[in-house]
């Protein structure tokens, strides 16, 4: 489904976040701090803050149906992972700098815009829930006259 | 205590992009970023609607959405339950939306592709904080932004401190740099441009400006056209922070549509910072005539607060009332001068300092466009241009050097407006102009109403068509 290139993009430290939606159609969602591509390029695991995603959880766990949100400053350049939730666990300890390296990067981007690190430094970006999804669609969410057209 | 829109106020300045989460009828989630929220009331909120996209055909068949702001004072991230209630393509806050937009399109040379479709209304069901954006942070880092002490306001105190600069001041050049001035040393704007009216109709031409090294006396911005040209147009103040992600937003839509086929038009550059991060325009109204705009800019991000608001269109309305009243006093004041010029003086010839002996400027007035080019290079173009080419052929001509408002009101070939003619503007334009570009050529007030024109070096006049 998705491609390596694909792959780097959305592990290059992104402005990220989760969607889900519960019985009655309402959605819920969540910040994402990182993702990584399984090397099946079939399957994405979100790591999210544990203290913000028990509804996006709750969600997944009765419906799975998930879409994940990508966006690249300082270009603007996005794309949306539609999926289903395939399984959910706590994030390993040896996953944590994988987690705070992109969360870093993305934070590097956030200052090419002009806005500094100070006021993401009291956000939580761990201990994170490793939610895994498999990948069954890919939209272009770069902002314009295209966006919302299915990727090739 | 329970959380209100109104308590959300600085997450309605676009600074840190909102997220907006919804669902199709069959059960498919989206999330996706929005460039742009209104406050509406208090039980409802305005979302941007500028493309077909996905989020705006699932609230169309699912009216159920989650959008999560981010106060940038404090960080603290919030969500809001909504449901949409209706669309509106006109109307107050459709036209307030667009505005901004409108703004942010112009100064992107995106004008009608980077545009407002709908403003959609949604009923907020409910506000709670979210758990990983934790408050204070912004609060905490002492980068002088809410409750700093180096974050000047618009408080009443400061506001009387600019009025009591402003009836001290003399004449309109002393009034417009009062102002400027007072903005940079009372409320820490160290950036800022007042541009009048054009003669052209639609043209706005800039007569003061305060921390530009460039100056930038006689640019000229659209009507319509930028944001001082929007602001101008639109004749409500516009206030935008995070103008850098907003532009780089709008850049990439602008590429966007150029591989679609659609060309947008060339930008138009206009003074000021190169990238400015937030920028207030003020109309300066008197009775829904515009005096001019006056615009601030600075290179912090959230510079201009919501609730500096009333403040903002509060100062608008005193400058324009003040300059207005300075116009009209000076030209009353001009009017009872004598008609007759003056005896003219034996006129000095150029005396050039040593440094600037060899200067010979070549001065071509161009009629068919009114304009005057020196040394080939653009120096300023109608009334003033038409003003400065009479002094200096009657000073070639008849030897004179001084000369009276009066008698360049009554000379017909200038063709001023018989109303209004803004005279005393005109001339400070050009003997800013002047300053600039040639200082060997200046215009020096002599007492009110009367002037001379002194020149250090060499001129030769010709006159194409």
């Amino acid at each position: 489904m998705l491609d390596r290139q694909l792959a780097d993009f959305l592990e290059a430290g992104l402005a990220i976040y989760i969607a889900s939606r519960n019985a009655d159609l309402e959605p819920n969602g969540a910040h994402v701090v990182a993702v990584k591509v399984d090397g099946d390029l079939q399957h994405v695991v979100a790591f999210v803050p544990t203290v913000s995603a028990g509804a996006v959880l709750e969600d997944l766990r009765s419906n799975g149906q998930v879409a994940v949100v990508f966006t690249r400053p300082p270009d603007e350049k996005g794309c949306q992972v539609k999926g289903v939730f395939t399984d959910a666990r706590d994030a390993r300890p040896d996953e944590r700098d994988l987690v705070l390296g992109q969360w870093e990067r993305f934070r590097d981007r956030l200052e090419q815009v002009g806005l500094p690190r100070a006021p993401t430094d009291a956000w939580v970006t761990w201990p994170c829930v490793a939610i895994r999804f498999r990948v069954n669609a890919l939209f272009d969410q770069t902002p314009g006259p295209g966006a919302g057209a299915p990727l090739p | 205590m329970s959380l209100t829109l109104e308590s959300l106020a600085p997450c309605w300045q676009g600074l840190i992009p909102a997220t907006l989460f919804t669902c199709s009828r069959d059960g498919i989630p989206n999330a996706a970023y929005l460039s742009h929220i209104e406050y509406v009331d208090s039980q409802h909120v305005a979302l941007s609607f500028q493309f077909f996209n996905k989020s705006r055909r699932n609230v169309a068949e699912n009216p159920n959405a989650l959008v999560r702001v981010i106060d940038p004072d404090t960080a603290q991230g919030y969500a809001l339950r909504l449901r949409l209630v209706r669309s509106e393509t006109s109307g107050p806050i459709f036209e307030r939306m667009a505005l901004r937009i409108e703004a942010i399109a112009s100064y992107s040379g995106l004008k009608g592709i980077f545009k407002l479709l709908a403003a959609d209304i949604y009923e907020v069901r409910s506000i709670a904080p979210v758990l990983d954006d934790v408050a204070g942070a912004i609060a905490r880092d002492g980068s002088g932004r809410r409750g700093s002490a180096s974050d000047p306001r618009f408080t009443m105190r400061a506001l009387q401190d600019l009025s009591v600069r402003i009836h001290q001041a003399n004449d309109l050049e002393d009034l417009l740099d009062s102002i400027l001035a007072g903005l940079e040393e009372i409320f820490g704007f160290n950036h800022s441009m007042i541009l009048v009216p054009a003669e052209d109709p639609g043209v706005l031409v800039m007569i003061a400006s305060r921390g530009y090294p460039e100056g930038g006396v006689g640019a000229e911005a659209r009507i319509g056209e930028g944001i001082i040209g929007v602001v101008a147009e639109a004749q409500k103040p516009i206030r935008i922070s995070g103008l850098l992600r907003a532009l780089l937003y709008a850049h990439t839509v602008g590429e966007r549509a150029r591989e679609s086929g659609l060309c947008p038009p060339e930008r138009i550059r206009l003074p000021g910072l190169p990238i400015p991060e937030s920028q207030l325009g003020i109309p300066l109204l008197v009775r829904g005539e515009l005096v001019g705009v006056l615009c601030i800019e600075s290179e912090e991000q959230y510079r201009f607060h919501e609730e500096d608001k009333t403040s903002i269109e509060l100062l608008g309305s005193y400058l324009a009332i003040a300059i207005q009243n300075m116009q009209l006093h000076e030209r009353a004041e001009s009017a009872s001068e004598t008609a007759e010029p003056p005896a003219p003086p034996p006129i000095p010839a150029a005396t050039p300092s040593p440094a600037r002996a060899a200067v010979r400027r070549e001065i071509v007035y161009y009629a068919g466009d009114e304009l005057i080019m020196v040394d080939g290079e653009y120096l300023i173009r109608s009334l003033p241009a038409r003003i400065l080419w009479k002094l200096l052929t009657a000073r070639e001509r008849e030897g004179r050097a001084e000369f009276t408002n009066r008698e360049l009101r009554l000379d017909k070939s200038l063709n001023l407006p018989e109303f209004k003619d803004n005279l005393e503007s005109r001339l400070l334009l050009l003997r800013r102009r002047l300053d600039q570009k040639c200082p060997d050529i200046r215009i020096v007030p002599r007492a009110r109403g009367r002037f001379a024109l002194e020149l250090s070096s060499e001129v030769s006049l010709s006159t194409r068509p």
